[in-house]
């Protein structure tokens, strides 16, 4: 049996703290969650599963769902490969190295929300930069908000401006570290700068490789800000995300209970998927 | 067939790393180049493996300009002295990797690479990475690596240097039988240790300072030093250096130490010489008193650092002895073995060989 002595007050700040901010707020949306808890009628109300049978055959739950899940790993994958090329680029010596690195960080020093408003305006169809340009190479305005497929790749081109510097930066620290006496032997063994870089850098990389793109999944499987001020979800629900449908149907529809199961549902989703990418990504990296 | 480097400059910094460096080295022939550390040895093999480029001078291979050859398609192996390996690939891998860049089938590599790891004593290691290996066993691999793609010219940069004694001795052993296999091609093996160097045989080079100081058969080289630097980077602990003259058919030393004069000796006329005699050619029990700075113990050995009136000096000594650190003993000095240099550090006689004596 655990004795209580002084050493163990040390940890109460510390518990109460996990308590207040995870564990309560945790438990108390499981119990929301069997709630039917709304504008009309607030309370703690017991409905049992109701919520989530509902949720099961809410389309729009799993649309959302699935659109994250390619907004996500699309954009997420974008970012690694751009990221990748720019830290190569910058690794070995170049013209004003330093000057380029912290270049390359700007976008991701920006919040979030500004540079989402400030690609709404450069996007915008008829008054944004974006269609003057495509218009000085020739081509026909696009409607970069207004239809589905244009405006979901907007928003991962805006993810992708944004957070590719956070890859960059994460790529780099790893290809610094990465040791010199394998490029020497790859070098005397014959292999050229292509071969050298798919049989020595790319997998002496992979484990950093592999902590970035769990740690950007994770990120960008909460996106949420760039949709809610570049297009709210629409045209229609052609961007909508699983957060922001969420956000819709708790604070918009102010439907407490049935946002509570969504989130609940979205988090042992997002749990699962991501704990079998991590064992995949990791399992790869062993074998090869 | 041969490889031949001539006058090869190299600088980085202000600094020679190679001065002036000509060298023709023979194909089924090992070379040792032997040096103190920033001799210019590692700057040498990565000249010629292509991953350092000279200023000035020439290098050719079997007749053809080797200087404008990149470095991945030089028909060069080479072993660091640190254990190079892919750390993440398996033994195996890593010696199919320069099988497979050369476009080697994979069931032929892998056939070549397996037997060659059997060779280097690594069997039943194939599926191991290098982290999960001894240094011994990494080192191996990396020369697996090195064997297995039969190049024209298989470099070792001090392969054993950061191996301990026991290992070093076991692989120093090894390599003799896996030079014997390399009769097409060129092995150039860099060492600090002269014993490594005068084991492993063949040919031998001094260097210093980025110079080739002499060069020659490893005994030649160690019976006769043609300068005081060769003669103390070829002999550890390195040879003893007194200043003295020749006078009245003696040698007369500092702190009026006086010698017969040798036979070998006799030839040189009277005045101021350099006089070199190797640790192994003093003894206790004499009448030159001298005082232990320092006493060490190399295996069954005795190695003393001593000061007396002729300077300081290193006495070795048969057997294991324990010496007080300030008291004196009483040294002798083998007249017969000693080598005679002009002030200005040549070599000028030498005794008779050693290798006649062992005999």
């Amino acid at each position: 049996m655990l004795k209580l002595n002084h050493k163990h007050f040390f940890l109460l700040p510390g518990l109460i703290v996990l308590v207040a901010i995870i564990i309560f707020p945790l438990l108390f949306t499981l119990r929301v969650s069997f709630s039917s808890w709304d504008v009309v009628k607030p309370g703690l109300d017991w409905i049992g599963g109701k919520n989530y049978v509902r949720l099961f055959e809410d389309m729009r739950f799993w649309e959302a769902l699935s659109r994250l899940s390619l907004m996500a790993v699309g954009s997420v994958l974008i970012q690694y490969i751009i990221g990748f090329g720019l830290a190569l680029l910058v690794w070995r010596d170049i013209i004003l190295k330093r000057f380029v690195r912290v270049l390359f960080l700007v976008p991701m020093m920006t919040t979030p929300v500004i540079m989402s408003v400030i690609w709404r305006t450069i996007l915008h169809e008829s008054l944004g930069p974006a269609n003057d340009i495509v218009q000085v190479l020739g081509f026909e305005p696009l409607n970069w908000l207004s239809t589905g497929g244009m405006a979901v790749l907007s928003v991962i081109l805006v993810e992708v401006w944004q957070w590719t510097p956070f890859m960059f930066l994460l790529l780099l620290a790893g290809l610094l570290s990465l040791p010199d006496e394998p490029y020497m032997a790859a070098a005397i063994d014959g292999a050229g700068a292509f071969r050298t870089f798919f049989s020595v850098t790319f997998p002496l990389m992979a484990p950093i490789s592999v902590g970035a793109l769990l740690i950007r999944l994770i990120e960008a499987s909460k996106l949420m800000e760039t949709v809610y001020v570049l297009t709210s979800g629409g045209p229609g629900t052609a961007t909508e995300t699983s957060s922001y449908y969420i956000y819709i149907r708790g604070l918009r529809d102010y439907q407490i209970g049935y946002a509570a199961s969504l989130s609940l549902t979205y988090l042992v989703i997002m749990i699962i998927s991501l704990t079998i990418i991590a064992k995949v990504l990791t399992y790869k990296m062993a074998r090869d | 067939m041969a490889l031949v480097l001539q006058n090869i400059d190299l600088r980085e910094d202000g600094i020679a790393h190679l001065d002036n460096v000509s060298l023709e080295f023979k194909r089924g022939r090992l070379y040792t180049i032997l040096g103190r550390t920033l001799a210019g040895k590692t700057t040498l093999l990565r000249t010629i493996a292509g991953l350092q480029h000279p200023q000035r001078g020439s290098m050719e291979l079997h007749g053809q300009d080797y200087l404008d050859i990149p470095v991945w398609k030089r028909s060069t192996a080479m072993v660091y002295q640190q254990f190079i390996n892919y750390p993440h690939l398996s033994a195996l891998a890593n010696v199919m990797f320069p099988l497979k860049r050369a476009g080697m089938s994979r069931d032929k590599a892998r056939r070549r690479a397996r037997a060659v790891l059997a060779g280097v004593g690594l069997s039943g290691f194939e599926n191991r990475r290098p982290g999960a290996l001894s240094g011994g066993q990494q080192q191996r691999v990396a020369l697996a690596r090195a064997l297995v793609k039969r190049a024209d010219i298989l470099l070792l940069d001090e392969p054993l240097v950061n191996l301990d004694y026991k290992l070093r001795e076991q692989l120093r052993e090894d390599f003799q039988n896996i030079f014997k296999g390399q009769d097409d091609a060129i092995v150039i093996y860099t060492t600090t240790e002269p014993a490594e160097a005068i084991q492993l045989g063949h040919e031998i080079i001094v260097m210093d300072e980025g110079r080739v100081i002499q060069q020659g058969n490893s005994l030649d080289v160690f019976n006769a030093p043609t300068t005081i630097r060769c003669a103390e980077v070829i002999n550890d602990p390195p040879m003893n250096i007194f200043s003295g003259t020749i006078d009245k058919g003696h040698i007369n030393l500092q702190g009026d130490v006086r010698l017969p004069l040798p036979s070998h000796l006799d030839q040189l006329s009277e005045g101021p010489y350099r006089f070199g005699l190797r640790a192994a050619d003093l003894s206790i029990n004499g009448e030159i008193e001298s005082e232990v700075e320092l006493s060490e113990i190399s295996g069954s050995q005795t190695i003393l650092h001593l000061r007396g009136g002729i300077g300081s000096f290193i006495l070795y000594e048969e057997g294991v002895y324990q010496y007080a650190i300030g008291s004196t003993v009483n040294v002798s000095l083998n007249p017969d073995r000693i080598y005679g240099f002009s002030v200005q550090g040549d070599l000028v006689a030498a005794p008779a060989p050693m290798s006649k004596q062992w005999r």
